[in-house]
C-alpha cells in the first residue's frame, strides 16, 4: 500500500482510503493510487465496487463519505 | 487525488491562518495538545507551527503507540521470539525499540525468527503456512489498532488455527488524557482529538474533557488543512467561551464510532486492571488483553514470560515530553546521545514520536 514511507504503519493515525475494485467474501481489494491491498471489510458491512474505504492494519475501519 | 489535495491546498492554509491571526489575542499563549504522534507528525512535515501565529503553541502528547510500550514488555517479545519454535511477528517500528535487552532487530540479528507485517492477518496467513511452527503476533496500537487484532483472533477461532496467538499490548486513549488533565502544573487551553482512533470510539468518549475539566476538543484528521481547520475552531471555541467536543472530520467520524469494530472488540477483549506506560507509570483500566475464552490466542497464556518492570534510562525525558511538559529538544540527550539511528527513548524510534519528529524536520534547538 502507498504510504508516507516517513509514517509509522502502528500509529493509530495512518489510515489511508482505498477504493474497492474487487470482493471475495470478507475481503476487498483495494487500490491506493497503483497499488493494491486485500483488507479485511467484517466491521464496514457490505461494500460494492467503487465504495472508497479508510484502511488500517489490513482493515477497513469506514466507508469514507464524500 | 481525491480525499488528499484538497486537504494540502496553500491558497485555503494562508485563508485559515488569516483567520486564525485575527481570532487570536496578541501575546496570548494557546496552549494545544494534539493527542496523536500523526498529528505531531503533519504539523512538523508540513512547517504548520511556523505558519500559525505565534501565540499558538502546540504541544505533543502520548498517542504515539510504539513510544508508550514500557522496556519490560519489549523484554517479554524479545523472551517470545527468542523461543526456537516461535516465528514472531511484528509491525517494522516495533523492531528497534530498546528494551532492557536490547531490541527486536538486535534479537534477530542473533537469530531468532522475527518478521516484519503490515497486519495481524498476514501474521495469520504465516501461521497457515507454516503449521509446524508457532506464529506469535506482538499487537500494539490504540482503538485504530485493536480492531484489527479482533477481527484476526476472529478469524483464527473460526478456522481453529492453533498455532496462531496474539502478544497484546492495545491501549486505549482516553485513560492516559485524563491522566495528563491531572498532572499537576501542566497548563493546557484545548485538545487535537485523535482521528482515526474516533472513527472507532466515536467523539463521545471526549466529552469527559469539555464536561469535567472545561477544554475544548476537536477530532481532526491529518492532513494540514485538517489541523489548521481544527485549530481555528478550538481558538473560537475558547473566544467564544463555548466548551464541547467538535468533529471536524465528518467523512468517517460518527459520534458513536463504528458499531461493528466496538463490538469485536467487546467480544474478544477486556480492560486490564491496570498497565504500564512508558514515561507515565501504571494507569488504571488503559490496556487491553484477551478474554478468557479466547486463551487458546492469547501468547500470554501459552508462553511463560519474564514479567520484569524496567526503569527507563535515566538519561531519557520521554516521559515529560509524553505529556506536553518539556519540548523534545529540552531533553537533555535529545540529538546527541539518543537520535533516530540509535534512540534511547521511544519517541525518538517512530517517526510518529515528537523527539523523532522534531529531529527529522530539523527543530533540534531552542527557537531564537
Amino acid at each position: 500500500m502507498a504510504l508516507d514511507p516517513l509514517h509509522c504503519v502502528t500509529c493509530s493515525d495512518t489510515a489511508v482510503t482505498g477504493v474497492v475494485v474487487g470482493i471475495d467474501g470478507d475481503t476487498a481489494t483495494v487500490s491506493v493510487d497503483e497499488a493494491y491491498e486485500r483488507v479485511g471489510i467484517e466491521l464496514v458491512g457490505p461494500v460494492r465496487t467503487g465504495d472508497v474505504l479508510l484502511c488500517h492494519a489490513g482493515i477497513a475501519l469506514a466507508k469514507v463519505e464524500a | 487525488m481525491k480525499f488528499l489535495d484538497e486537504f494540502r491546498d496553500g491558497e485555503l492554509a494562508q485563508k485559515l491562518v488569516r483567520e486564525l491571526a485575527g481570532l487570536v489575542e496578541p501575546g496570548r499563549q494557546v496552549r494545544i495538545m494534539e493527542v496523536c504522534g500523526g498529528h505531531t507528525h503533519t504539523i512538523y512535515k508540513h512547517g504548520l507551527e511556523q505558519l500559525v501565529p505565534p501565540e499558538i503553541d502546540f504541544v505533543h502528547g502520548p498517542g504515539c503507540p510504539v513510544c508508550v510500550i514500557p522496556m519490560g514488555r519489549v523484554d517479554d517479545a524479545i523472551a517470545l521470539a527468542e523461543r526456537p519454535d516461535v516465528i514472531f511477528t511484528t509491525f517494522g517500528d516495533m523492531l528497534r525499540v530498546p528494551g532492557g535487552r536490547g531490541s527486536l532487530l538486535e534479537a534477530k540479528a542473533r537469530g531468532a525468527d522475527v518478521r516484519m507485517v503490515y497486519s495481524p492477518l498476514d501474521a495469520l496467513e504465516l501461521a497457515r503456512r507454516n503449521p509446524d511452527r508457532q506464529v506469535v503476533f506482538f499487537a500494539i496500537g490504540f482503538e485504530t489498532t485493536a480492531p484489527a487484532t479482533a477481527v484476526t483472533v476472529l478469524r483464527a477461532h473460526a478456522d481453529a488455527v492453533e498455532n496462531f496467538s496474539v502478544f497484546c499490548n492495545h491501549v486505549t486513549i482516553a485513560p492516559p488524557l485524563r491522566a495528563i488533565l491531572d498532572s499537576p502544573g501542566l497548563r493546557l487551553d484545548a485538545f487535537i482529538a485523535p482521528g482515526h482512533v474516533s472513527t472507532v470510539i466515536g467523539t463521545r468518549p471526549y466529552e469527559f474533557i469539555s464536561d469535567e475539566y472545561g477544554k475544548p476538543v476537536v477530532v481532526t484528521a491529518f492532513e494540514p488543512i485538517d489541523i489548521l481547520h481544527a485549530t481555528v475552531m478550538l481558538v473560537q471555541q475558547l473566544q467564544t467561551g463555548r466548551c464541547e467536543v467538535e468533529n471536524q472530520y465528518t467523512r468517517v467520524v460518527r459520534r458513536d464510532g463504528n458499531p461493528r469494530a466496538l463490538e469485536a472488540l467487546e467480544q474478544t477483549m477486556e480492560l486490564r486492571s491496570t498497565f504500564e506506560w512508558r514515561g507515565l507509570g501504571f494507569i488504571e483500566r488503559s490496556a487491553l488483553k484477551l478474554r478468557e475464552e479466547y486463551a487458546p490466542w492469547d501468547a500470554e497464556a501459552r508462553f511463560p514470560l519474564p514479567g520484569a518492570r524496567l526503569d527507563d534510562p535515566k538519561a531519557c525525558q520521554c516521559g515529560e515530553v509524553l505529556i506536553g511538559a518539556i519540548k523534545p529538544y529540552e531533553c537533555r540527550v535529545f540529538g546527541t546521545a539518543c537520535t533516530p539511528e540509535r534512540p534511547i527513548g521511544t519517541c525518538m524510534v517512530s517517526s510518529e514520536g515528537a523527539c523523532a519528529a522534531y529531529y527529522n524536520y530539523g527543530r533540534t534547538a531552542i527557537p531564537a
